[in-house]
């Protein structure tokens, strides 16, 4: 008995979760990439106004990123950190996940029409 | 399950199930990503602190648990991880400390994918505070369906243990 509700539980949590994603549609109209280090705003960038690929390098005490930028899309190329999640991760063109490398606190957001959404949490 | 096992004897077996936990651990952290979803891995080191929590109780699987967290930390060079280790493993424990008291012997295996739940919440909370940010919220999909599949296999293997490692007791 007690199996049983623990397992549609479980089943459940997999079903809204396998839902959300299935029906959440990032936002791609005028992406505006957010780069945020500890919560402060580093660089915005307007992904439809990006016509050659350029990249930056963004430093602090805790290592290095470098960010690289498309029309369109926004990957970090290279980082510093032991992990490479976020590099790994590769390239995101819309709202969906954001990049984030943990060991240098630096997230990578993608927000449509100019930044309507704050993410900021204080 | 296990009888009370007091001073070395208790010492010895706390000490060979964290060091234990932390080969499981330093030799699963070698295994490349599997998805480039941070944070999703097996998780076999929980099967000890599964083990530990329904054949010791709760004060020894702490014990263990956060004995393996921070010298995962210290081993594996990343400091920083600690931080979402020791969030994940907390709140996955609470969770484990409630399930001992409901299940019975023969449902262990289900008490691991809630705790995996509840240690990819807790970690994604850490990295929430971290980054100032709720963004990070969206990998919670990801996080929840990939901790009930690693949890199931946890969870049988912790049930399995428990029930060879019994009968070597005895």
């Amino acid at each position: 008995m007690k199996t049983r509700v623990i397992l549609f539980l479980l089943l459940a949590a997999v079903g809204v979760s396998t839902a959300w994603l299935l029906l959440r549609d990032g936002d791609t109209d005028a992406p505006t990439a957010r780069i945020l280090r500890d919560g402060v705003l580093l660089e915005e960038i307007d992904l439809d106004q990006v016509d050659e690929p350029r990249s930056l390098v963004l430093e602090d005490e805790s290592g290095s990123n470098t960010v690289t930028v498309e029309k369109g899309r926004i990957c970090i190329l290279e980082a510093d950190c032991p992990d490479q999640i976020c590099v790994n991760q590769g390239w995101i063109s819309d709202s969906t996940v954001p990049i984030v490398c943990l060991p240098h606190k630096l997230m990578i957001e993608i927000v449509s029409g100019g930044g309507a959404l704050d993410g900021g949490a204080g | 399950m296990a009888g009370p096992v007091k001073g070395a004897g208790r010492i010895t077996r706390l000490a060979l199930l964290t060091a234990i936990a932390l080969t499981i651990f330093l030799a699963e952290a070698q295994i490349p990503a599997l998805t480039a979803v941070p944070g999703v891995k097996l998780g076999l080191a929980n099967i000890v602190t599964v083990y530990a929590m329904f054949a010791l109780g709760p004060g020894d699987a702490l014990l263990v648990l956060s004995g393996r967290v921070f010298l995962g930390a210290v081993f594996s060079g990343q400091p920083m991880t600690l931080i979402y280790s020791a969030a994940g493993g907390f709140l996955s424990w609470c969770v484990l400390c409630l399930l001992r008291k409901l299940l019975t012997e023969k449902q262990i295996w289900l008490a691991s994918p809630v705790a995996a739940i509840f240690h990819n919440i807790g970690q994604l909370l850490a990295a929430a505070a971290v980054l100032h940010s709720w963004s990070v919220l969206a990998w919670l999909p990801y996080l929840v369906i990939a901790a009930v599949l690693a949890g199931l296999f946890t969870g049988v293997a912790a049930q399995a243990l428990l029930k060879r490692l019994e009968r070597i007791q005895k």
